[in-house]
């Protein structure tokens, strides 16, 4: 990857972590899940948002690699390019 | 006086003994960096929750994870977390003491926790609401039937063993919910407010809120959880350091007993080879 190109890629702070265990937490391009509503990214410049999440397989792309962590359930914060996802106990 | 070889028999027997106070005491001793290290990382975890929780709370008080439709019972919860088995000592005795004092039927339902402290509530027939097993394991503890529990009530005390040092454990008692505002001092303040204005909630704003406070307090139950078997390793630490030193000085008795016969086997060999000598000589 160039260097422009690498200036290009926008990414925001990824955190997953449990009470007892961070599973994440790099810079990522991208992180999905699923809630409620149904399946979601949240990009780089995202809205402010707090949601649950439904037992699902969160994806985090960050552009060399996606990684897939299988969850029973969770909250996820967004804000300020920040996710934090904090899974159940 | 002893053969030599029960001297030696027993001198084996004791290093066997040496040898496995020596691997529970360093398994004790794992297990309690173990649990500080996960007590340390959830409490980073409930700050983290709490500095969010504070800043979109709708309601100064907190609600318990309880939804409007929840009946309340008038009467207080009493929880109490004793060792399963053996080993602990005399504090669960003290533990249990403790809690009977402002244990009255009327006004408290009793949840007891470890095998030990029921065993002693039916030795005193005290009647409890439920049993729960303490867990084997020290990761992953589910504390959601306990929540449930705690919904019901309009407060909970938690009585449970605490670590004070390696050598000194303890026995406390907490509220609840003054427990959880306790742990919340350590978070950070926070004045921003989270609303609907400024944030896009799913699914609601009392759904998150909710979701919370049930978070909070089932790592508020683990934590009381984690703090008891902590200071049950700790007195399993502290016995099997106590059967190890005792397993030691018996070894240097044993060495010291083996040296005496060896020398008392010795001198008797001496004296035959002395006596044989003085025969042939006399019968020379």
């Amino acid at each position: 990857m160039s260097k422009d190109n690498k200036e290009a890629v926008k990414t925001l702070k990824v955190k997953v972590a449990s009470p007892y265990r961070t599973y994440f937490d790099e810079p990522a391009i991208s992180i999905s899940g699923v809630n409620k509503t149904g399946p979601f990214d949240v990009l780089e410049g995202h809205h402010n948002f707090i949601t649950l999440l439904e037992p699902c397989e969160l994806v985090i792309r960050t552009g060399s690699e996606e990684r897939r962590i299988r969850i029973n359930g969770g909250l996820m914060h967004v804000k300020s390019d920040m996710a934090a996802v904090f899974l159940d106990v | 006086m002893k053969q030599l070889t029960e001297v030696v028999e027993e001198q084996d027997a004791m290093q066997s003994v040496v040898g496995l106070t020596n691997v529970f005491q360093g398994l004790a001793s794992m297990r309690i960096s173990q649990i500080k290290d996960q007590v340390l990382s959830s409490q980073r975890f409930f700050n983290e929750l709490w500095a969010i929780y504070s800043q979109i709370r709708v309601s100064k008080r907190f609600g318990y994870g309880r939804d409007h439709n929840d009946q309340v019972n008038d009467k207080e919860l009493i929880i109490a977390i004793t060792a399963e088995g053996g080993f602990s000592g005399d504090i669960d005795q003290k533990l249990i003491n403790w809690m009977l004092k402002s244990y009255n039927t009327e006004k408290h339902d009793l949840v007891i926790i470890g095998h030990h402290g029921a065993l002693q509530l039916t030795q005193a027939s005290v009647p409890f609401k439920r049993y729960f097993k303490l867990p084997q394991h020290d990761n992953n503890i589910n504390v959601l039937p306990l929540v449930n529990l705690v919904k019901q009530y309009k407060s909970t005390t938690v009585f449970y063993q605490t670590y004070v040092t390696l050598m000194v454990q303890d026995i406390k008692k907490i509220e609840l919910k003054g427990a959880i505002e306790e742990a919340s001092k350590k978070a950070r303040d926070n004045n921003m407010i989270i609303s609907e204005e400024n944030y896009i909630f799913e699914p609601s704003t009392e759904s998150v809120v909710s979701h919370m406070e049930n978070t909070m307090m089932e790592i508020t139950l683990t934590q009381t959880i984690l703090d008891s078997k902590l200071a049950q390793y700790a007195s399993r630490f502290r016995s099997m350091r106590s059967a190890n030193d005792k397993a030691s000085e018996m070894m240097q008795d044993l060495k010291w007993d083996y040296n005496r016969t060896r020398r008392y086997i010795s001198d008797e060999r001496l004296k035959e080879v002395v006596n044989s000598i003085d025969k042939v000589e006399l019968n020379a």
